[in-house]
């Protein structure tokens, strides 16, 4: 491979903290007003206009000819988020460390259907966050310590007890978790945790499983009442 | 209209894939001046990204509308639809039509498997009085399958099971071994009678000639630069190249197939796209095998005199008895499978082994209520993890990470492949109404599944549930109507049938030889001529028939007889 793809999250300077604070205050004032993020939130974003791959792409160097669309806030909320989905655990690092933020905007910046749809649901479901961490804790998403992050995503992100009244949010929670794991467990850290050893050429006969994994799978078998029968 | 250069050639073959790519070795290899007009675009096999990884391509590989089967999908400006060459749907019917537009066509990202027609397959009606015999029997087309398949490579071994016929001795490459979860399904398979036993994959597991053995990496769908994986890019192309008689002309869309004053064909009409001037290829023979759906296209656009039934059609079954293989699916999660020990399960990243049909002996005694046979491919194992398949996760955190690890290698999928009956209301026809971009009218698709193939589902479903329960294995697929389970016409990719052979010259478009019985100097090498289409993955008939037509062609070339 010449080159990856893999984008990290924009260096943010800090004149553009100092502007991303000012925004979160508007956000915070109005709140304070009493706004609240009612349905008409969740109607989508201004759709996607960039040129797709095509389909003659050259597959040897891999490139995503659509520009990115995330704003600073929105990617700020999306990697908190991602960093709560898959944070850093012992030698795994956290999603934000391997480039996930970076693919959730490249996925929902992308001129197609399924993208599209996706869009239509994290946009703003990236603004509920924020509005509610805001209505909950007075600040942002990103900026809430991680107590306060659990409380919020305890209330969406499990199918058995979801918090009546957030099913869209629950919606928004589901679909990042799925595209957050889909982008981790595709990386070099991804593999190594979950512990796939493939993707390496090799010579001769393929291998077979290992004479553990048939002791297992024997013992597996036979206590099931089955037969096992090797080859 | 200008004569193509070169000229004139023994034989001109319209498409590069399996029907064409052989009958182009055998000839040239027989001493004829061949012209190979495709469609699309020079591909090199190089092209293949075989160790890009998913990471590195946009939305990690994901299909999207440009690229259906994923960035790395091997296929050329094609898929389903194709905004410059559309085709039509018959109103009530639902049709899918992959297409690509490069040299090798569908052979550079095919599954591979192959497994042979047995002696029911060319004698279906025999056995239970529906659709039609071949013109030919197993026992002829055997020899055949022998040199197609020690030619391409096949492995799998030899299991003398009924209707799934041996091949010769030393034809086989040797088959990979079948890893814990295979054995797995194995075992369950044998309480309930189900074989589990080695699959048959164009595939080299040794090394026979300049092409490479298989390095148990890279999806196979990619494209195979070092020619394990079977494809034309890499091996009946330049073979036939490399005997100095092979002129291939890419970019070049034929349209109709020429006759001289005697009612012979003297060549064919094509498109040259970089420049859109029609242009004329000349030649003693003529060979089509541009696919099922465009041979027949260009024999109902070719209409000589005016005749609008098109060409080689005075039996009228030009487009009629289009088929395709059934398709449904059952996936299950095998909580006994968790936290099996980890180990490279890549292998030949497709089927080690699968489970060819089994019912025979009780579908000829009428225990059965569906007339033909399917077989089962298997899915499962420790795979690349890829983008998708997350929505059934629950949580976050430490948690959502023990959930993954726990389910990696426990998933299986079961994917039925069933033969269909040719029926009424499955054919394409041309719409009048509608060209493409080029101005070529387009075809126009009807399709219907009869109560047979639906009634194969049913049983499909019945018994791999059966087999799942027996393995603890959590059903993870829907369970609903066939009609609902039933792949759309075309969508598996098997579609034969639209100009099929016989013994008579007013039921069928081609004599035993793929020879159209009403222009003596032209033949279908493609899936086009099927008689039927048995379960079994179509494209090693396709070559074997081909070979076979392309040696009785090259015989009457050489004598002079056309």
């Amino acid at each position: 491979m010449k080159h990856t793809l893999i984008r990290t999250l924009p260096v943010i300077d800090r004149r553009a903290t100092l502007r991303w604070l000012a925004g979160a205050l508007a956000v915070g004032q109005l709140a304070a007003c009493g706004e609240t993020f009612g349905e008409s939130a969740w109607l989508a974003p201004t759709p996607i206009t960039g040129n797709g791959t095509g389909r003659d792409p050259n597959l040897l160097e891999p490139a995503a000819p659509w520009p990115l669309t995330l704003t600073q806030a929105e990617l700020l909320a999306t990697k908190a988020l991602v960093d709560l989905i898959l944070p850093a655990e012992g030698d795994a690092p956290a999603a934000s460390e391997v480039g996930v933020p970076a693919f959730i905007d490249e996925w929902v910046s992308a001129p197609y259907p399924t993208q599209q749809e996706h869009r239509a649901l994290i946009v703003p479901g990236l603004a509920w966050l924020d509005a509610e961490a805001i209505a909950r804790g007075g600040k942002r998403f990103a900026l809430l310590d991680a107590a306060a992050m659990k409380a919020i995503a305890n209330d969406i992100a499990f199918g058995g007890r979801l918090k009546a009244g957030l099913e869209k949010p629950a919606e928004f929670f589901s679909r990042m978790r799925a595209l957050t794991m889909g982008a981790y467990y595709t990386t070099p850290a991804g593999w190594n945790d979950i512990g796939y050893p493939g993707a390496k050429p090799g010579t001769g006969p393929y291998a077979g499983p290992t004479r553990e994994a048939i002791a297992h799978m024997r013992a597996l078998v036979e206590g099931m009442g089955l037969d096992f029968v090797e080859a | 209209m200008v004569t193509t250069r070169d000229g004139p050639f023994d034989a001109v073959v319209v498409g590069s894939g399996a029907g064409g790519a052989m009958a182009a070795y055998v000839l040239t290899r027989a001493g004829a001046k061949v012209l190979m007009l495709e469609a699309g675009r020079d591909y090199d096999p190089e092209e293949a990204p075989m160790l890009n990884l998913a990471r590195d391509a946009p939305l990690r590989g994901s299909g999207t509308p440009d690229k259906p089967f994923g960035f790395y999908d091997a296929t050329v400006d094609g898929g389903w639809e194709m905004p410059d060459e559309p085709y039509s749907v018959a109103e009530g019917s639902a049709f899918m039509w992959w297409r690509s537009r490069m040299l090798g066509g569908r052979t550079n990202h095919w599954a591979r498997n192959s497994f042979r027609m047995g002696p029911y397959d060319f004698k279906p009606f025999t056995r239970d009085g529906l659709g039609v015999d071949w013109p030919i029997s197993y026992d002829e087309m055997a020899p055949w399958y022998d040199r197609t398949e020690k030619l391409v490579g096949v492995y799998g071994a030899n299991l003398g099971l009924e209707n799934h016929p041996d091949s010769g001795p030393g034809v086989l490459q040797p088959a990979p071994k079948l890893r814990a979860w295979e054995l797995f399904l194995k075992a369950g398979g044998a309480a309930l009678d189900i074989p589990v036993v080695p699959a048959r994959r164009a595939i080299l597991t040794t090394k026979i000639d300049e092409r490479q053995p298989c390095y148990w990496a890279s999806p196979c769908g990619r494209g195979c630069s070092i020619g394990a994986a079977f494809q034309t890019t890499t091996s009946l192309i330049p073979w036939a190249k490399a005997t100095g008689n092979l002129t291939v002309l890419t970019g070049a869309m034929v349209y109709e197939v020429m006759l001289d004053s005697s009612g012979k064909a003297s060549g064919v009409r094509y498109i040259d796209k970089a420049s859109g001037s029609h242009r004329e290829a000349k030649g003693r023979v003529v060979v089509l095998a541009a696919s099922t759906g465009e041979t027949a296209r260009i024999l109902l656009n070719s209409q000589p005199n005016g005749r609008s039934e098109g060409l080689a059609n005075s039996s009228g079954q030009v487009g009629r008895n289009l088929m395709d293989t059934v398709g449904s699916n059952v996936s299950a999660y095998c909580p006994a499978l968790e936290g099996r020990p980890v180990y490279n399960e890549d292998g030949a990243m497709g089927l080690h082994a699968y489970i060819p049909f089994w019912l025979y002996k009780e579908q000829a005694a009428g225990r059965l209520d569906f007339p033909r046979g399917y077989h089962v491919e298997i899915g499962g194992g420790f795979g690349e993890p890829g983008v998708g398949g997350y929505e059934g996760f629950d949580g976050y955190g430490s948690g959502l990470r023990q959930q993954v690890r726990q389910r990696y290698g426990a998933r299986i999928r079961l994917t039925q492949r069933g033969e269909m009956i040719p029926n009424e209301k499955s054919f394409c026809a041309i719409d009048p109404d509608r060209k493409d971009k080029l101005g070529i009218p387009v075809l126009k698709f009807s399709f219907a599944w009869s109560d047979h193939e639906l009634k194969q589902v049913t049983h499909f479903q019945t018994a791999m549930r059966a087999l799942m329960d027996r393995l603890g294995g959590e059903l993870t697929s829907e369970a609903a109507a066939p009609e609902k389970l039933i792949s759309v016409g075309g969508e598996i990719i098997h579609e034969v049938g639209t100009a099929r052979m016989g013994m008579k010259a007013d039921q069928s478009v081609t004599d035993r030889f793929n020879r159209t019985w009403d222009v003596d100097n032209l033949y279908l090498t493609d899936g086009s001529i099927f008689c039927s289409k048995a379960h079994k993955n179509p494209t090693i008939s396709i070559l074997a028939l081909s070979m076979r037509a392309s040696d009785h062609i090259a015989t009457r070339l050489k004598t002079g007889e056309i």
